[in-house]
């Protein structure tokens, strides 16, 4: 069974079309790049999924269901932004996710922020955005999900951040898991995944394994991607 | 998980909230030491002030636990927050039932408080004499007794708290079903909503009127009013209230359910 299908997904805003007729297979275990520009419907698809957006038409299913208790139960998801209350300390955050998600592990989560040098009695609006976002990535992670969902996990931060991202969404996944990444930022994730999805103007025009992508383009999914989408 | 929720709601709401209730014992404690002293103008006069800055913070309380309501439900159903509220493993039923619930009891625990307050403030002989005297001729009138007069007073007020309060949550709904101006949107639908129902409220009572002649009395003349009227279109009141509070509480469930768009 895949884990995520959408068929025939549309969503408009206002008669405008951000995703248009979207047919898309995702199956277990890979790690998979949604690679596009910015404004292409990379984070419509993501909220679609997450169930933080209603489809205009079509549907999305998750392991055959449509999206609700028990997807959220195996889907861990990053947004691109701080979801987290900020006047809490990140302790009772942990408390939080422990208490909501059966999955969650907390000793995991609080061994990541020891090697933050991170005081968990620290509240989240005395940190630094960067700090904020790498609590987030850890409680995200913390998580024995099926799917993690990372929406521009690397936008807005330095080179040594986003290998620290990197590194944490690697050792931190297991086998069998699927991780959907989406970023713009593409030469800095195409060494980890297995599978991208070009999206662009609401449609998905490749989806293809990268070893036999860069084989057959003979050239790297950056160079490829920019061929693609020139402006 | 409605428990789960209901602690995040509750502490929210009356990690403010509380501070209000706090200042208004402290001031009706300190008001009430002021007044017990005798023979003393100044005391009595900071007594007053005290009493005047407990029932300033009473009325905040109020407004404080209804907006807070308001505040976290936006923050959490549909700004950033809403990104991790509606990605917990919980039905949007449940999340909902969890907001209502927690305003219900932040509206009862304020109404709980306004009346200790106010007890400490200006409990004295001649005060629960005067009292007890204008109840008695309200309970006599209205053939109630004194007890049922006073929880039937804070019954209507604690059901129009929360007709309020669900009204909010309504607009809210609907407002951020709109793609711009979602504030202003959920405000005005509100708005809107809120004089609906009381138009739908004295148009059945009219219609009620058109069946008893004492009742188109009210609507007709200015005579002196027949008190076993009034204590009917008490009831009337308490009946109508229970079902609009029911009906938008079932109104909010299914907008809610029906998804959100969140920015």
């Amino acid at each position: 069974m895949n884990l995520i299908e959408c068929k025939k997904l549309t969503k408009k805003f206002d008669n405008k079309i951000i995703l248009d007729n979207v047919n898309l297979k995702i199956s277990q275990g890979k790690i998979i790049g949604l690679l596009g520009k910015n404004g292409t419907g990379k984070t419509t698809l993501i909220k679609l999924i997450n169930d933080l957006l209603t489809p205009t038409t079509g549907e999305i299913l998750i392991k055959g269901k449509k999206p609700g208790i028990l997807s959220k139960e195996i889907v861990s998801y990053l947004p691109e932004r701080t979801y987290l209350d900020k006047n809490m300390k990140v302790i009772n955050i942990i408390k939080y996710f422990k208490k909501f998600y059966k999955n969650f592990d907390e000793q995991k989560a609080l061994n990541l922020i020891k090697k933050l040098n991170l005081d968990v009695n620290q509240k989240l609006n005395k940190m630094s955005k960067g700090m904020q976002e790498k609590i987030q990535l850890i409680l995200v992670m913390s998580r024995n999900a099926e799917l993690y969902i990372l929406d521009e996990p690397l936008g807005g931060v330095d080179p040594a951040t986003r290998d620290y991202i990197l590194d944490t969404i690697l050792s931190n996944v297991n086998k069998t898991a699927t991780v959907l990444i989406s970023t713009h930022l593409i030469s800095d994730v195409e060494k980890i995944l297995d599978e991208v999805i070009f999206i662009d103007e609401g449609k998905i025009k490749l989806i293809s394994p990268t070893d036999e992508l860069r084989e057959k383009e003979r050239a790297s999914i950056d160079e490829i991607f920019r061929r693609l989408f020139k402006c | 998980m409605l428990k789960k929720l209901l602690h995040y709601d509750l502490l929210y709401i009356y990690k403010y909230v509380g501070i209000f209730y706090i200042l208004a014992l402290i001031f009706s404690i300190i008001s009430r030491i002021f007044i017990s002293i005798d023979n003393s103008t100044i005391f009595n006069i900071l007594g007053s002030f005290c009493g005047g800055l407990a029932v300033g913070m009473i009325i905040s309380s109020l407004i404080n636990a209804i907006i807070r309501s308001w505040q976290r439900f936006i923050k959490n159903i549909y700004k950033d927050e809403a990104y991790l509220t509606h990605t917990l493993p919980v039905s949007k039923r449940i999340i909902y039932a969890s907001k209502v619930i927690s305003s219900i009891i932040c509206a009862f625990t304020t109404v709980l408080i306004s009346i200790i307050c106010l007890i400490i403030c200006y409990y004295s002989k001649s005060t629960i004499e005067t009292i007890k005297t204008l109840l008695e001729l309200a309970s006599n009138t209205l053939n109630v007794n004194v007890i049922n007069l006073l929880l039937t007073i804070f019954f209507i007020f604690f059901l129009e708290i929360i007709f309020v309060i669900l009204i909010g949550y309504v607009g809210i709904i609907i407002g951020h079903k709109y793609n711009q101006n979602k504030l202003t949107k959920s405000i005005i639908v509100s708005f809107v909503l809120y004089m609906l129902t009381q138009t739908i409220t004295l148009i059945i009572i009219f219609i009620t009127a058109i069946f008893n002649k004492d009742i188109m009395n009210l609507f007709k003349t200015v005579e002196v009013i027949n008190f076993n009227i009034i204590k009917k279109i008490i009831i009337l009141f308490i009946i109508l209230y229970i079902v609009y509070n029911v009906i938008y509480y079932l109104i909010g469930e299914k907008l809610l359910n029906k998804g959100v768009n969140l920015d």
